[in-house]
């Protein structure tokens, strides 16, 4: 008999190619109805019925299937099936219920021959049949596979697996209803962690499970009627189910077969493929419920500690989820980090280096709204961190306290550090700038902001994360640039980390210096500066300069003064090191480089040839006062260079070659190596071995700079303009000198050193004791604590109550006025009672007091 | 017509600490033997069993969890849709007792509220090494008001019984549960919506 064709019928392959099948109008319920009219037509006469009378459907069926098993499908009575499914299609649902019911029979008798051809047909059927009616058939097919999946060969359930997923692939253009995806999720998840005792059957099993589980997702993913697949209930089987089978090395270190090896995907990129796929659909309502169940897998299988693969799902995830929707898991990854602030060290080390490596990975700008909350969860944690090392243990809820291991601690800190940075780089230079206020904003600086360490860990509580929050700063300032640092680096951040709090710690201060010298190096020069030493000639250094801008130009007119002041100071701290030095040289060079205009120029050659006083007085060690010398040297060698004067250039060279042949130990060669000689005493050099003001402004004077300003010795000062106005900042020490400095006619400045009266002088004053470092510390640890703990109120009525014996104090104080200590400035007068009277009617701001 | 061969479909889920014999219980209901070197599970196992209860065919699908710790967040995605757990500890280890309030909690939190649980004492064949004595057990499992059960594995004791008890239950709960909400409820089993019932209905 010849086959009936349908003119149109498309051949097999393009069955493939299901949506572009004309549509049916009708709606499925129709269908139903009609179905179920016909179904009462035929089936009338049919019921109670023998072979010879069966309907025409089952007897196509049956005739699909050979006798002996083992050959096959009749593909020509299967093409009769399909033609009859494709003209009847109304019979759909009946041909899938008969040839399931085979099915079961034939898997509960074990003949699994008919099991797989009964398969075949239903894929081909399935393929062939108009996407409408699919619906129609659907029941029946997955009720098939269901029944395969639950055997437990796995043959059965890989077969079951492969129908699934050609299933999965038909996209189906009408709702479907009453669809369950239950099974298949649970089961194919279980799959996926098989342990069938034969590895090459059980990489099979698992394997089909994560393809089983693909088909899933595809299959639901956008029809909206099914059970969401998205829900907690599915994901946290789907995504550990995954992630088992990422993680597992025992299957890719298996022998791999060569030939196999090209085209045979391993379990592991078959799982990562998957795993991109499904990250790859999350709409942004769902990137919570995937990225949970990650959370969850690490922490249950203790992956944080070790790392490499949290990373990498991390990694993964990042380059998979639709960028815009990362910051989502920046937050969620937060949150777990805050959520583990009581697990150990390496756990937090292990969230936080993927939060790095995740930050990397997010497009520049899309932390989004949470800028400032990423920033503020990592400075937190630092400060847990801190405070744990600090105390030594924590309380771990009902189990009790536990043991902290202090360089775990570390470990973790300088990694929340990395991180920092890492998100710092990706940001934009206006939230840079942002991030940075908002990192100063959290130093604890008495007197201008209060501190942030915890009560209990007191005055080293706040030094540990002034540290921190200063290496933190650091970290945002790497490769920060901007062209107009007026507004990047207002006074609100320059003020407190100018602060002279922050410059009597050796390492607080060399990180202040460190965060300047990044801040102000913009074409990378600094590298060139990164030893201290006598260049002869800086052309080789092939320095990267730009002209300086009119920004610069206004940052500079603002700020020079209370630089150069800084300078000045922290050169006048005592516990200096070799590192101090060098960082000091390298911002003078960069300050000249970046920033320098003809005035600047002439302040700078001032304050070096003012250095070079301190360096004379004996307040300070020999080894101080030679660096000192030393580092006047080498800049002014730099800057007289700089300049291209030669006269200017000659007068340097001349002095630093006397020094080489008289007292080598005042150039930064001699001085700053590992076991400097140095003498035992140090008077104040005299002849052709110092620079000489007079002379330097004399070579200048001739190329048109100021000789008159060149000429007058530097003294510290905030701004031009603070001297005339009134100061505003209060709690910094120096400041307060240059009030009482602003009183006097500018021609007497230089003979009216009333620097001479350190803040430090008061203080001593004030408890009567003249040098008493431990109780100074633990009055401000008081201090400290009291204002993390104590009400607005109390502070203010205590403070009140301070200053008017401060007042009352001075006031004894300034009648019987002693010998002042050494001024900081270094200058020397003989006019030392004219100075002090001013004091007298000055009335201190309230917070002088601290 | 149906699809399916069977009358009655519950979900049973098997937790409790690891070690304590839940894959044991489970191999020797489904396939009669007690397997020597039974390793640890890997996240879950899946076995079915249909066993006829008063003429009417029920289908078994049993998922055995791991008990060990790391495999707790995709263990636990199981409860859920289990109509019956099987919480398991072994009478010759006190520790695996004194976790059942634990598993409790988890219970609580992740399965369904109208979840059937029975609590069973597993290993009773090792009856010189007992650590829990039943009435201890017995005890407890009254006050969270709980089946309880022991039984042994390798002797094969009392685990038919286990597993046709909790048939049993659950048909009961679940002609209770059609009873009592009659229009809406392929209760037990999933997908088996009314109106696919109905529609095959009209063969
Ligand atoms: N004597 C005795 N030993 C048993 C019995 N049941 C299990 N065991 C033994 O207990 C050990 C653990 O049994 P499993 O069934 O693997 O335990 P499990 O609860 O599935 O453990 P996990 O899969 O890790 O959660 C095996 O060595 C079994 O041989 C029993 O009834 N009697
Ligand atoms: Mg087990």
């Amino acid at each position: 008999m010849p086959l009936p064709r349908l003119p149109n019928m498309p051949g097999m392959p393009y069955w493939l190619t299901l949506p572009n099948f004309p549509n049916f109008p009708s709606p499925r319920t129709l269908l139903l109805d009609c179905c179920t009219i016909l179904d009462h037509q035929v089936g009338g006469g049919v019921c109670g019925c023998c072979g010879a009378l069966r309907p025409r459907y089952k007897r196509l069926v049956d005739n699909i299937f050979p006798e002996d098993p083992e050959d096959g499908l009749v593909k020509a009575n299967m093409e009769k099936l399909t033609f009859y499914a494709l003209s009847a299609p109304e019979k759909l649902d009946r041909i899938g219920a008969y040839l399931s019911e085979r099915l079961s029979r034939d898997v509960t008798r074990h003949r699994y021959g008919y099991v797989c051809i009964a398969m075949e047909a239903l894929d081909q059927l399935l393929m062939a049949c108009h996407c409408q009616s699919i619906n129609l058939f659907v029941e029946s097919f997955l009720g098939m596979v269901r029944k395969l999946l639950e055997a437990d060969k796995p043959n059965l359930q890989i077969l079951g697996t492969n129908s699934f997923i050609k299933f999965a692939n038909i996209e189906e253009d009408t709702a479907s209803y009453h669809r369950s995806y239950d099974f298949f999720v649970s089961r194919f998840s279980e799959m996926c962690h098989s342990s069938y005792e034969d590895p090459d059957i059980r990489t099979k099993i698992r394997m089909a499970g994560i393809r089983g589980l693909q088909g899933v997702v595809r299959k639901t993913v956008n029809d909206e009627l099914q059970a969401n697949i998205w829900d907690p209930q599915h994901m946290d089987k789907i995504v550990p189910s995954l992630l088992f089978n990422l993680q597992d090395e025992t299957v890719e270190s298996q022998s791999p077969s060569p030939e196999a090896e090209k085209d045979k995907e391993s379990p592991v990129e078959l799982t990562e493929r998957c795993f991109r796929e499904l990250l790859g659909r999350a709409a942004y309502g769902n990137i919570k419920n995937a990225v949970k169940p990650v959370l969850m897998h690490l922490d249950n299988h203790s992956l944080w500690e070790t790392k490499t693969f949290a990373v990498r799902c991390f990694k993964i995830i990042m380059y998979s989820i639709q960028s815009q929707h990362s910051h989502l898991v920046i937050q969620q990854l937060l949150g777990h980090l805050d959520a583990n602030s009581k697990s150990s060290a390496k756990v937090r080390a292990g969230i936080v280096q993927v939060l790095s490596e995740a930050a990397v990975i997010e497009a520049s700008g899309s932390v989004g709204p949470t800028v400032l909350e990423v920033f503020n969860t990592l400075l937190k944690q630092l400060r847990i961190s801190v405070d744990y090392e600090l105390t030594g243990a924590y309380d771990y809820g009902n189990i009790g306290t536990k043991i902290i291991k202090e360089h775990e601690e570390r470990q973790l800190q300088e990694s929340v550090i990395k991180t920092i940075g890492s998100f710092a780089s990706t940001l934009p230079t206006y939230q840079r700038s942002e991030v940075m206020l908002f990192i100063m904003g959290k130093i604890p600086v008495p007197g201008i902001y209060p501190a942030l360490g915890s009560a209990n860990t007191g005055f080293e509580g706040s030094r540990m994360i002034q540290v921190m929050l200063l290496k933190s700063l650091l970290q945002v300032t790497v490769g920060f640039q901007t062209t107009n640092m007026l507004t990047a680096l207002p006074s609100s951040f320059l003020d407190p980390l100018l602060s002279f709090t922050l410059m009597e710690d050796a390492e607080v201060r060399l990180l202040v210096l460190d965060i300047l010298i990044s801040l102000i190096d913009r074409h990378d020069n600094v590298l060139m500066f990164s030893s201290i030493s006598i260049i002869t000639d800086i052309s080789v250094l092939k320095l990267k300069v730009d002209k300086c801008s009119r920004q610069d130009n206004l940052f500079m007119k603002k700020n020079a003064q209370r630089l150069f002041r800084h300078i000045y100071l922290v050169c006048n701290e005592e516990n200096s090191t070799q590192r101090h030095f060098e960082s000091l040289f390298s911002l003078l060079a960069l300050l000249s480089i970046e920033l320098a205009t003809e005035e600047v120029v002439v302040d700078l050659i001032r304050l070096a040839l003012a250095l070079q006083d301190l360096a004379g007085e004996e307040a300070l060690p020999v080894y101080n006062r030679c660096a000192i010398h030393a580092l006047s040297a080498a800049y002014l060698n730099l800057i007289c260079q700089l300049t291209t004067v030669p006269t200017f250039c000659q007068h340097v060279h001349e002095v630093i070659e006397a020094r080489q042949k008289e007292i080598p130990y005042l150039l930064p060669e001699d001085v700053f190596v590992e076991k400097p000689r140095l003498p035992e005493s140090l008077p104040k050099p005299e002849g052709d071995i110092v620079f000489l003001q007079s002379k330097i402004a004399e070579t200048l004077g001739g190329s048109g700079y100021n000789t008159e300003r060149l000429a007058t010795p530097y003294i510290p000062q905030i701004t031009d303009e603070d001297r005339l106005s009134k100061r505003k900042s209060i709690g910094d020490t120096i400041s307060l000198q240059l009030e009482m400095d602003s009183r006097h006619s500018p021609e007497r400045e230089q003979k009216t050193p009333t620097e001479q009266i350190t803040f430090e002088t008061l203080k001593q004053a004030i408890v009567d004791s003249v040098t008493m470092e431990e109780q100074e510390r633990e009055r401000r640890r008081l201090v400290v604590e009291r204002f993390q703990t104590a009400p607005f109120e109390e502070i203010a009525a205590h403070c009140g109550a301070r200053a008017s014996l401060l007042q009352s104090k001075l006031n004894q104080i300034f009648e019987i006025t002693i010998r002042p200590p050494p001024s900081p400035s270094g200058t020397l007068t003989a006019h030392g009672q004219s100075r002090s009277i001013p004091v007298y009617e000055m009335i201190f701001p309230d917070l002088c007091v601290y | 017509m149906s699809t399916e061969d069977y009358d009655y479909l519950f979900k049973i889920v098997l937790i409790g600490n690891a070690g304590v014999g839940k894959t044991c219980l489970v191999r020797r209901f489904t396939q009669g033997l007690f397997p020597p070197g039974q390793g640890a599970t890997i996240g879950v196992d899946f076995m079915i069993k249909t066993v006829e209860i008063k003429g009417e065919k029920v289908k078994l699908q049993i998922w055995d969890t791991a008990g060990q710790e790391r495999f707790r967040s995709i263990t636990q995605s199981y409860y859920r849709s289990a109509n019956a757990l099987i919480l398991t500890y072994d009478i010759t280890c006190e520790d695996s007792f004194c976790c059942l309030p634990e598993w409790l909690r988890e219970i609580e939190q992740y399965a369904n509220n109208q979840v059937v649980t029975i609590l069973v004492g597993n290993k009773i064949d090792l009856a010189d090494k007992r650590e829990v004595v039943r009435q201890r057990a017995e005890e407890f499992a009254d006050t969270q008001s709980m089946l309880y059960l022991e039984t042994s594995a390798k002797e094969s004791d009392n685990v038919e019984k286990l597993f046709l008890d909790l048939a049993c239950e659950l048909i009961r709960e679940a002609k209770q549960n059609t009873l009592d909400n009659s229009e809406n409820s392929p209760m037990p089993g999933e997908g088996k919506s009314i109106s696919y019932l109905s529609c095959c209905s009209l063969n």
